[in-house]
């Protein structure tokens, strides 16, 4: 048993109980600030130990770190590093102020690092869980908060449905399979000539409860509600590592002891996807509210990524990973320009609020503006070499319905997204926006500048991203 | 035949008792009767052999998590006079969809098929002689150390996220200071006097107060305590914060909350 | 196929844990009172995949699925804990658990 696998989740763990315990007996102080920092500092430590750390399988299968896992990890850890990163000087007025906050961030980061190196049923189940709980908490965290607390409840009455029915699933899965282990219920299918009707509902099951936590159309329903109300940070996180992490699940399920039946899966996946863009641009079009916006884009990405998955190639694979990391990049920017629309100390969310900004506030205009290109997918920013990739993998799958209507839908979104950048540029100006904390103009310059840049680095991400699609089909 | 006559006896009960939750009007009752369903599910743990997860689905869940469940229902002041209506409206439709949804999966499970070769899936076992509890641990600390220290982890994440959410600090309520507490002597509190007989206490000197008062043991700002002179390592910034009046706080006068 | 399950099979398992599952569906979407009731249909919910994995355990003779239901009981008491967490601050926030009054957000 090669206990030092698990090394980066172990020193994650350690430090968020050290964090936890510097918190409390420096009650009377200020905790917030000092446990922020420190919360980072994991992160970086951790991703460190993420980068060192060797392949292989231990705690008798139940964990496997392969260049997937390490991809997916540094994915969540940059997730939540830089979702701490948005509340730091500012966590007063966004009504977080409280050292609990980044212990929580830390833990749900690492459920979802458990998640992406899971190599068993219960890891998936337990890793799933600890990142929920601690999402759950973090929404109805501002508790005196109206919206706070009715979108804390909302996720987590449909979030634990979810967990409920892909525990279910996976029920029906050890039943058929004997085992919870992913490589040998992999060997168990691929004996079996016909798949059994017990085998095919846990199956669709378990898909019901990991699209749900993409939050993937038809299990989106929470989706707008929940980054409306959710303090905005909160809202930053859940759109990133929570997510990535769910689609390390999914590609592992899938691709690996799911593989053998994947023509059962592949069209559901399929009709997901497609469902799922389209859903994603139309109903954002007559949105006010820009977290609403996100929500409805945030649908619409997680459809485009899941192209890759149904591709069910190597390909596509690749093309999904690249897909997540430029995703999180421009996500985590937008709601860090976000998150700076205070006026006279309120938090504005409308999109008219936005009016006018290229003048009041040329920089963060600019850096909004590239975000938003980027989402719609224009070509010299990141935005397009995920979409690019993911396409790709779906014409040469020989699935052209389904890249036909990628590009159709890319091209709805683009009206949305064109549409918050006529607003920031060509509107009249309304009252200028508060003075921002340096954290917040740090993190939207420096996800503007990978945004922007993102060509100079596409060659190493789409390599890593390619020995990562390589482990996952090994 | 007396192992079948139970498994239905407890299937019966369990499955018309669930039905009891999600249908009775006042929450108190679905709460006794997730109880019932809870302890009806651990006779069928116990019918298919496993002992260990019956006790504690009855420990666990009727001791804490129903009790958690009660404690809540009483502590939110709901008037049950409105909840009247309950699932009347979109229940036919719901019954419906339920029975086809159940014939669906009934009738999928009706020959539950095992994968081929699954004598070769390599099992845990447990190893001959063990009672279900010795297998179970184990394996637990075992096989599974990672998954179960994983679970500790989400048990802290549910302590921390209870007190963030609904942990209040209120001015109102006496707390102890537990270092002064624990300093605190016989010496500081208690005083032997011989009493000769036939005296009474007043010739003694009447009743008499600590030489110390408690007040010194109390948290300062919290409920009736003011700024007591307290002799060492009183924290800076400790004075009340609920601006109580500095004087007419002596021992006797509050002698009567020490009780 | 019967394993430890002796001589009432597998089949009879399914069919009850069926049946909680569909009663937990049920609660959760055609109560429209009372948030408790819902969390206690998750509670169902989870039973009745823990009476899944009991079942499969013993007819396989194979332990993991009692191990599982040993961490699932655990996660079920914290989630049950965080939800009643949450629908405290929520009820302190609006004095109602009706689960249609939770609308404030819509579009």
């Amino acid at each position: 048993m090669n206990w030092t696998l698990a090394l980066p989740e172990i020193v994650l763990a350690l430090c968020g109980l050290a964090i936890l315990v510097f918190g409390v007996v420096q009650k009377k102080g200020q905790p917030f600030l000092s446990c922020s920092m420190l919360t980072i500092g994991a992160f970086v430590l951790t991703a460190f130990l993420v980068v060192v750390s060797p392949d292989g399988t231990g705690y008798n299968h139940i964990f496997v770190n392969d260049s997937f896992a390490r991809f997916m990890k540094l994915l969540s850890l940059a997730g939540g590093a830089l979702a701490t990163m948005l509340t730091v000087g500012y966590a007063r007025e966004l009504k977080v102020e409280r050292f609990e906050f980044p212990v929580l961030l830390l833990f749900s980061t690492l459920g979802t690092m458990m998640m992406a190196s899971s190599g068993n049923l219960m890891t998936l189940f337990i890793g799933l869980e600890l990142s929920s709980l601690a999402i759950y908490i973090l929404c109805a965290f501002a508790r005196d908060d109206v919206r706070g607390a009715e979108a804390g409840l909302k996720y987590f009455v449909l979030g634990s449905l979810a967990s409920g029915l892909l525990l279910y699933g996976s029920a029906l899965v050890y039943g058929f399979a004997g085992t919870m282990e992913y490589g040998a219920i992999q060997t168990a299918l691929s004996a079996t000539s016909a798949v059994p009707m017990g085998l095919m509902i846990g199956i669709v099951f378990m898909l019901a409860g990991l699209t749900f936590k993409l939050s993937a159309v038809p299990f989106h329903m929470w989706t707008p509600d929940v980054y409306q109300g959710a303090p905005t940070p909160v809202t930053a996180f859940m759109a990133g590592a929570p997510k990535i992490a769910a689609f390390a699940l999914l590609l592992r399920v899938m691709a690996g002891p799911f593989g053998h039946v994947a023509p059962q899966w592949q069209i559901l996946i399929e009709a997901i996807s497609i469902v799922s863009m389209l859903f994603g641009s139309l109903a954002a079009i007559p949105q006010t509210d820009i977290k609403r916006l996100m929500a409805y884009s945030s649908i619409g990405h997680m459809g485009y990524a899941l192209m890759g998955l149904s591709a069910g190639t190597e390909e596509g694979m690749r093309g999904t990973l690249v897909y997540l990391t430029t995703y999180l990049l421009m996500n985590v920017g937008a709601f860090a320009v976000i998150i700076a629309m205070r006026r006279k100390g309120r938090a504005v969310t409308g999109i008219a609020d936005l009016a006018g900004l290229g003048r009041t506030d040329p920089g963060l205009a600019t850096a909004m503006a590239i975000f938003m290109f980027s989402m719609a997918g224009a070509p010299p920013l990141a935005g397009f070499f995920g979409k690019l990739m993911v396409f790709y993998a779906a014409i040469n799958a020989h699935l052209f319905g389904l890249a036909a209507v990628g590009v159709v839908s890319s091209v709805i979104g683009a009206y949305y997204y064109v549409r918050i950048i006529k607003v920031m540029f060509f509107d009249e100006a309304a009252a200028p926006l508060d003075r921002r904390p340096l954290s917040l103009s740090f993190v939207s310059v420096g996800m503007g500048i990978a945004t922007a840049g993102f060509l100079i680095v596409l060659g190493p991400v789409s390599t890593a991203a390619q020995a990562a699609a390589q482990a996952l089909f090994r | 035949m007396m192992t079948q006559i139970v498994f239905y006896v407890f299937a019966t009960v369990l499955v018309l008792s669930a039905g009891m939750v999600v249908s009775a009007r006042n929450p108190v009752h679905s709460v006794l009767f997730l109880i019932l369903a809870f302890f009806n599910a651990a006779g069928l743990f116990l019918v298919a052999g496993a002992e260990f997860l019956a006790m504690i689905l009855v420990i666990v869940y009727v001791g804490a998590v129903a009790v958690l469940f009660l404690f809540v229902v009483m502590m939110l002041d709901v008037r049950f006079a409105q909840m009247r209506e309950g699932l009347q409206r979109y229940a036919p439709f719901g019954a419906a969809v339920g029975l086809v949804l159940l014939a669906e999966l009934a009738l999928a499970f009706s020959h539950w098929q095992v994968a081929a070769d699954i004598a070769s899936v390599p099992h845990v076992v447990a190893a001959p002689g063990r009672t279900n509890t010795a297998a179970l641990g184990d394996v637990l600390y075992t096989h599974y150390v990672f998954l179960f220290e994983a679970c500790g982890l989400v048990l802290l994440v549910a302590m921390i996220g209870a007190i963030v959410l609904t942990l209040r600090e209120r001015p109102m309520g006496r707390r102890q200071n537990i270092d002064r507490q624990h300093e605190r002597t016989a010496a500081d509190t208690l005083a032997m006097m011989t009493v000769p007989l036939g005296q009474g206490v007043a010739a003694n000197g009447g009743f008499r107060r600590p030489e110390q008062s408690y007040y010194i043991a109390s948290v300062p700002g919290s409920y009736g305590v003011t700024a007591e002179p307290v002799p060492q390592g009183k924290p800076a910034g400790a004075a009340p914060a609920d601006g109580a009046p500095e004087s007419g706080h002596g021992a006797d006068n509050h002698g009567g909350l020490a009780q | 196929m019967t394993g430890g399950l002796g001589s009432i099979g597998i089949g009879p398992y399914l069919t009850v844990s069926a049946i909680l599952l569909v009663l937990g569906v049920f609660g959760i979407f055609l109560n429209r009172k009372n948030v408790i009731i819902i969390l206690m249909s998750i509670e169902l919910i989870l039973l009745s995949a823990n009476l899944n994995f009991v079942a499969f355990s013993s007819a396989l003779g194979d332990l993991s699925g009692q191990v599982f239901t040993l961490f699932v009981l655990t996660i079920a008491a914290a989630e049950s804990a965080i939800g009643l967490a949450i629908v405290t601050v929520y009820f302190r926030n609006r004095g109602s658990i009706e689960v249609e009054d939770i609308t404030m957000m819509k579009g």
